[in-house]
């Protein structure tokens, strides 16, 4: 008797969860799915997108899926919008985990034609480290950012009707998506340091994997820095802007650990296998602060070490500049979490 | 001091010590063992025609089929067209076509143009060419390959042309990705492979020169070529060339593939697949000349 009694409990509680549970995911799928128009122009899709996630994103585009799984990947979702006598238009959405991470995604190149959409999402004016865009088009490939989306949308042809098409698919993407602004993280980076040395915005790179560090500025085949998606980092060059003479360009390399602990091995590790003849000069046990630098064959490097952050800049033309640029970007970060503070 | 350095960075090419840290921390063989290596310089044909390619990117065969031509008379030095396929394959030979299906594939006019020269100039039955780009069953079962990649960078190996065209012959692609890119070459030594390859030709005519992991095509440019020899690492080499002098070319400034194609050099110096120094390579170069990016 009483296990017919729990029986029928558990059957009555499973028929009133499961379609609680259903309705949670809907409501999930709804608010990450972009609803796209059935045609634009004389294109026409499929009844339905093709959904990759990270169990067949290798299937979809082989070792390509490293990027995506490299920063908060959630899933793909792709179509196909083909038309007699046009070749077709490819549209993948990918829907990542947070803003930041979409915007990762088209921070790896900053070439094209900057577009503007229209939303119905207000957007206050906030300044921006990086460029401004949030959608870059060039020769048929639309790339833009638009909350937790990267959407790509490629012609394979590119005509004026295709670009007419390309452009209003990427209209419909970023309709009524809110737009939050790029990853604090980029706080880090001034715009000059001292008199000499200028941000490149349009090389700025934010990532979480050492293999888009490699494809941004190549350090080391191995994962040195000990990056994963717990990890937030940016990196930029800065121009020499005078006359001096001096190397012309350096590359700065921010990271953000989710302890302190972790930065510290982080850099510790760094230091063993790309520093490793100099001496460390810090107790990887307990530093919390520490400056230093190197000179090697590329120019002189400085990093430090301040508390989760680690900073490093490579290939300065002395010294000075090494450790001029080491304290600009920490005392950024100190005066941000300051005010924040406040 | 301690030497705790474990892996390649980018220290390694600054110095000139890539070979010795891959040797230790990769490949775990002696760099320079050159076993395959040809005598005297390896030869390398760029032949290229403007007009190979309309403004629709539509491919045009019968001039394809005059820079495949070209190409085969020059590679082997021979008078006539016969004269130099045969001196590539022979009639019972069971050959493989080894085409690129991915990323910036290769155009199926040239899969089409030698198919057809092979049947033409040889005499090869069509059920004797095999499209053999896949599981190392396909090469096994051929008596001769001519590898036909497309050329294009690669973003876990840097470039994605030659030396990485039958990784898919290895069974574990994913083991061939990051540092372990270095040995790429190994794979042209696998019984089903080693000494197969009569001919690498490479589909240029339409490269791209940014790395992906998708096709921009703002990266692809008409440079209408087909780059050829017998060298493989050689012809890699030549594509390299290429590819960097472009992407300069576009953005004005150093721009170099990143990561470092560790492959080329290690093909070279690991598994004796041919040269990969500028200067034991001849370029021979046919046709069109404007943006040639070999200088």
């Amino acid at each position: 008797m009483t296990k017919f009694y729990l029986k029928t409990v558990s059957y009555f509680v499973a028929i009133m969860i499961i379609p609680l549970s259903l309705k949670g995911i809907s409501a999930e799928m709804t608010e990450k799915t972009v609803n796209l128009p059935k045609s634009m122009g004389v294109w026409t899709r499929s009844d339905s997108a093709r959904i990759i996630d990270s169990s067949n994103i290798f299937h979809y585009m082989n070792g390509g899926g490293e990027l995506y799984l490299a920063y908060g990947f959630d899933h793909l979702e792709v179509n196909e919008y083909t038309a007699d006598r046009q070749d077709t238009i490819l549209v993948e959405v990918y829907v990542m985990n947070t803003s930041d991470d979409a915007f990762g995604l088209l921070s790896l190149d900053w070439g094209g034609e900057p577009v503007t959409f229209q939303s119905t999402v207000s957007v206050p004016f906030k300044p921006t480290v990086s460029p401004p865009a949030r959608a870059l088009y060039g020769g048929g490939l639309l790339r833009l950012w638009a909350d937790t989306i990267y959407a790509r949308v490629m012609a394979f042809r590119e005509t004026a009707e295709s670009k007419e098409a390309v452009l209003s698919l990427g209209q419909k993407i970023a309709a009524k998506r809110n737009m939050p602004g790029e990853p604090e993280l980029l706080k880090v980076l001034p715009k000059a340091m001292g008199s000499d040395w200028k941000l490149r915005k349009d090389r700025i790179g934010y990532f979480r994997s050492h293999l888009v560090l490699n494809s941004l500025y190549y350090l080391s085949h191995q994962n040195i820095l000990n990056l994963d998606h717990s990890t937030e980092a940016v990196t930029a060059p800065y121009e020499n802007i005078s006359n001096a003479g001096i190397s012309k360009r350096v590359q700065v390399l921010f990271v953000k650990y989710a302890t302190p602990g972790r930065a510290r091995k982080a850099l510790d590790n760094f230091h063993n296998a790309y520093l490793h003849e100099h001496r460390k000069g810090f107790d990887p046990g307990v530093a919390k602060r520490h400056m230093n630098s190197f000179n090697i064959e590329d120019g002189w490097l400085g990093y430090s070490l301040d508390g989760m952050c680690v900073v490093i800049v490579f290939e300065c033309p002395n010294r000075e500049s090494a450790q001029m640029i080491i304290k600009q970007i920490s005392c950024s970060t100190i005066n941000r979490e300051n005010n924040h503070g406040k | 001091m301690e030497n705790k350095q474990k892996g390649l960075t980018r220290r390694d090419f600054i110095r000139g010590t890539v070979g010795a840290t891959l040797a230790v921390s990769v490949l775990r063989v002696l760099w320079a063992k050159g076993s395959e290596k040809a005598v005297g310089p390896s030869l390398v044909t760029v032949v290229r025609d403007k007009n190979v390619m309309d403004a629709g990117l539509k491919v045009n065969s019968n001039i394809l089929q005059s820079m495949l031509d070209r190409t085969v008379l020059q590679v082997t030095g021979k008078r006539k067209i016969r004269e130099a396929w045969a001196d590539l394959v022979k009639p019972d030979d069971i050959v493989g076509l080894v085409p690129t299906p991915h990323l910036n594939p290769t155009h199926e006019e040239l899969v089409d143009v030698v198919k057809a020269s092979l049947m033409k100039e040889v005499g090869i039955p069509e059920k004797n060419i095999i499209m053999a780009q896949g599981g190392k069953r396909k090469p096994g079962r051929c008596t001769a390959l001519i590898s036909m990649p497309a050329l294009k960078g690669h973003w876990l190996t840097g470039i994605g042309t030659v030396i990485k065209n039958y990784i898919m012959y290895s069974g574990r692609p994913s083991n061939y990705h990051q540092e372990k890119s270095a040995k790429l070459g190994e794979i042209w030594l696998i019984p089903e492979v080693k000494s197969k390859t009569r001919l690498v030709i490479v589909d240029a005519i339409h490269p791209l020169c940014d790395k992906g992991p998708q096709s921009d095509p703002r990266y692809k440019w008409a440079y209408n070529g087909l780059i050829a020899g017998t060298d493989p690492v050689a012809v890699e080499t030549v594509c390299l060339k290429i590819l960097t002098e472009k992407r300069h070319a576009l953005r004005g400034e150093p721009w170099p593939i990143s990561p470092p194609p560790i492959c080329v050099e290690a093909a070279d110096k690991v598994y004796g697949l041919g040269t990969s120094k500028m200067e034991e390579i001849k370029i021979a170069h046919f046709g069109w000349e404007e943006d040639l990016l070999l200088g």
